[in-house]
């Protein structure tokens, strides 16, 4: 039979932890006024009032988890599989969000190694076809490669799943407005 | 200005405002054409396994807002379609819990119960035709007792409450939701004072954006739409990408189980039926009323309050409850419909949101603003127009109309979303993640609103991951601001009183009860431990 979970008991202490080391070092350290302050004679509430009432929250959840609460019933816990599905997850969704970010201008460089004026993807980000670049690549990564994840092995299924995600986003968002951007066109 | 003239201007601006098309020279407005569109839309997500009512509202935001703008005329027509997709959502959910045994939404997991094992009696269409019924009705209910309640309370607050009642009131809310939503009051305390501690991050009256650790990037602090979205749709979407991960691919087939008997449903079923479906819309709505108690428990509430009633009324040879009695569906679906409506009374009469739905509501109002929920807007002044009334009644009726597509339309609509099912989850989810990514670019237009959206969904998976319910997490950020304002402005008011919610009577009983909550639900907590 296996132990009874404890994660009530470890979340308790680690939220009391982390309250304390809020109401401590971070909030004192990172606000400029404290919990209350004096303006020209008067007292007013500053500006680490509010985020220490969270760190109480914080502290008396974890107080009430490790009192009151340790020993409940069907306590969920993390596991070693959550930790490393989340891992792939976000390591996907990272690398097609640079991808989306970078496509775009890398494309125009290496455009630039043939042609005799430079261009600059900048001033290309509302031209059909450029614009769409970063978005389309990193967009179909993002969503066949978690596809692949959760199925376990790539398929084209997967990719033509992504493809018509990406063509409908577009449709949706890009088609119709003409103020709005697709990422990354609003930073580059 | 009375009343009724308030009412009838609100019925206006629904009815007169921009025209979509006529018909035989009868104009229809755009505000009822995005009610029925968002009506039609909740059923079909609805009726998706993995997808709920929010997801949908969370996406067609900024696409409503690209389209409307953000000028107040863009209100009515924004939150209609999303009141449509609400009320849709919540009958859409009944589909595959009926048809194949899976709830399309956590709220219709006890409509599988009866549902199924109809279904497989070939009674599907008379099951669905039982749930659109009793879920219209519920529905219905809960709406009349929001219409007639919401003004009433806002009236009340707006009366007896000042800044240090309205500061206490807060803190109770927090409390009471920390305290319902989840079954854990330490979990939820602890999901409210992460969403505390998101919303103070980068904002406050100094020169230095607090919490930021220098950071140029935090200085204008985290954007609704990221934290919103992110723990509530994002940290959602790598839960049940995980959770389709961890199921082994048997391909479990659904049996057609060929129809059998009479599939509709007749005055006497419905007369058998009514007092179920009126005692679970009197449990839905008064559940729905407290902010945070979700329709989940209604459900469960109006189900087993049914089958205590049933099991001393029922015939010999009627199925039992759990093995395809009509009125537990009934139940169910009139239940958790309920809470629709009344959910939004603390939401229009205190701006509480009490639910997932009401927060995209509110979001909703404060993106395109010019009408902030909460007791003002009821403020019936004589002699000029208030605004905000208007648009509150313009609610009102585009919540009738969406229950008159419901009663009239909603039924054929939603018996015909059976093939919803065959969406693979694995193929949906990962579309939503970057939809809804895609959507959060395109309002906030910087990548740090990506970034920041994607932080705060591996905090909603690792909340959901140990059950603690990212709810109160997001309505604590919806509250937080006000909540300092209402502090500094109180403090402020009562002449740098220190002790201002302990020396007002009603801030105090606000305090003590908050107090008072969280000890005897801790201590009930700890009584159901081993």
């Amino acid at each position: 039979m296996l132990a009874p979970s404890r994660s009530n008991l470890y979340i308790g202490l680690l939220c009391i932890v982390f309250a304390a080391l809020l109401i401590f070092i971070w909030i004192p350290l990172d606000t400029d006024s404290g919990i209350v302050e004096k303006v020209r004679g008067r007292f007013a509430i500053g500006d680490a009032l509010a985020p220490t009432i969270a760190a109480c929250f914080i502290l008396v959840g974890g107080g009430l988890l490790v009192a009151f609460e340790r020993n409940g019933p069907n306590q969920s816990s993390l596991r070693r599989s959550h930790v490393l599905f989340m891992g792939k997850l976000f390591a996907v969704t990272v690398l097609s969000l640079l991808v989306m970010r970078f496509a775009g201008p890398l494309c125009a460089e290496i455009a630039n190694l043939f042609r005799t004026d430079p261009i600059e993807y900048r001033l290309l980000r509302a031209t059909a076809g450029w614009k769409h670049i970063g978005f389309s690549l990193g967009g179909i990564l993002m969503v066949a490669g978690i596809i692949a994840i959760v199925e376990r092995g790539f398929s084209l299924r997967g990719l033509l799943t992504a493809v018509l995600a990406v063509l409908a986003m577009i449709a949706m968002f890009d088609l119709p407005f003409e103020d709005l951007l697709l990422p990354p066109n609003g930073d580059v | 200005m009375g009343v009724l003239d308030y009412i009838w201007l609100g019925v206006l601006a629904v009815f007169q405002g921009p025209e979509a098309f006529t018909v035989f020279g009868i104009s229809v407005s755009i505000t009822v054409m995005m009610v029925l569109s968002g009506f039609l839309f909740g059923i079909l997500v609805g009726a998706t396994p993995g997808l709920a009512g929010p997801f949908a509202m969370a996406i067609s935001l900024p696409i409503l807002i690209s389209i409307f703008g953000y000028s107040p005329d863009a209100l009515l027509p924004v939150m209609g379609f999303l009141i449509g997709i609400m009320k849709g959502a919540t009958i859409g959910g009944a589909v595959p819990a009926i048809l194949f045994n899976t709830p399309g939404t956590p709220d219709a997991f006890m409509t599988t119960l009866d549902g199924y094992p109809m279904a497989q009696w070939g009674q599907a269409k008379k099951a669905l035709r039982i749930a659109h019924f009793s879920s219209a009705s519920g529905d219905t209910f809960s709406d009349i007792v929001l219409f007639v309640c919401a003004p009433f309370l806002a009236i009340l607050v707006e009366a007896y409450l000042d800044l240090p009642e309205k500061t206490g009131l807060l803190i109770l809310s927090l409390s009471f939701i920390a305290a319902v939503i989840g079954g854990s009051p330490g979990k939820g305390l602890i999901s409210i004072g992460l969403g505390l501690l998101a919303v103070y991050v980068g904002t406050g009256e100094d020169f230095y954006p607090r919490l930021t650790m220098g950071a140029d990037k935090l200085s204008r602090g985290f954007p609704i739409t990221t934290a919103v979205l992110g723990v509530l749709i994002i940290g959602a979407v790598f839960k049940g990408l995980e959770e389709t991960w961890q199921e082994s691919r048997k391909g479990k087939r659904s049996i057609v189980v060929p129809e059998t008997g009479d599939q509709k449903l007749r005055w006497p079923d419905i007369k058998r039926l009514l007092p179920h479906i009126s005692r679970s819309a009197l449990i839905g709505t008064g559940i729905g009323a407290l902010p945070g108690v979700g329709s989940t428990l209604a459900a469960t509430l109006g189900y087993s309050t049914a089958r205590a009633r049933y099991a001393k009324s029922k015939d010999a040879d009627a199925a039992a409850f759990g093995e395809g009695a009509p009125e537990g569906i009934a139940a169910t679906e009139a239940a958790n419909s309920a809470v629709s409506g009344a959910n939004l009374i603390p939401v229009l009469s205190l701006g509480i949101p009490g639910n997932a739905a009401a927060v995209f509501l509110i979001l909703a109002t404060e993106t395109i603003g010019g009408f902030n929920p909460g007791p003002s807007v009821f403020r019936f002044s004589p002699d000029v127009i208030n605004p905000e009334l208007v648009v509150a009644f313009g609610l009102f009726t585009c919540m009738t109309i969406a229950n008159l597509f419901n009663w009239t339309i909603g039924g054929v609509f939603m018996r015909s979303m059976g093939f919803m099912i065959r969406i693979p989850k694995q193929l949906l989810l990962p579309s939503v993640l970057l939809l809804t990514l895609t959507a959060i670019y395109v309002q906030e237009t910087r990548i740090e609103a990506i970034w920041f959206a994607l932080g705060f969904g591996v905090l909603g998976y690792f909340m959901r991951v140990l059950a603690i319910s990212p709810l109160p997490f997001v309505i604590a950020f919806i509250l937080g601001k006000s909540l300092e304002e209402t502090a500094r402005q109180a403090y402020s008011a009562t002449g740098n009183d220190p002790f201002f919610l302990f020396n007002n009577p009603i801030a105090l009983a606000f305090i003590l009860m908050s107090v008072a909550v969280i000890f005897f639900t801790g201590r009930k907590a700890k009584k159901a431990a081993p």
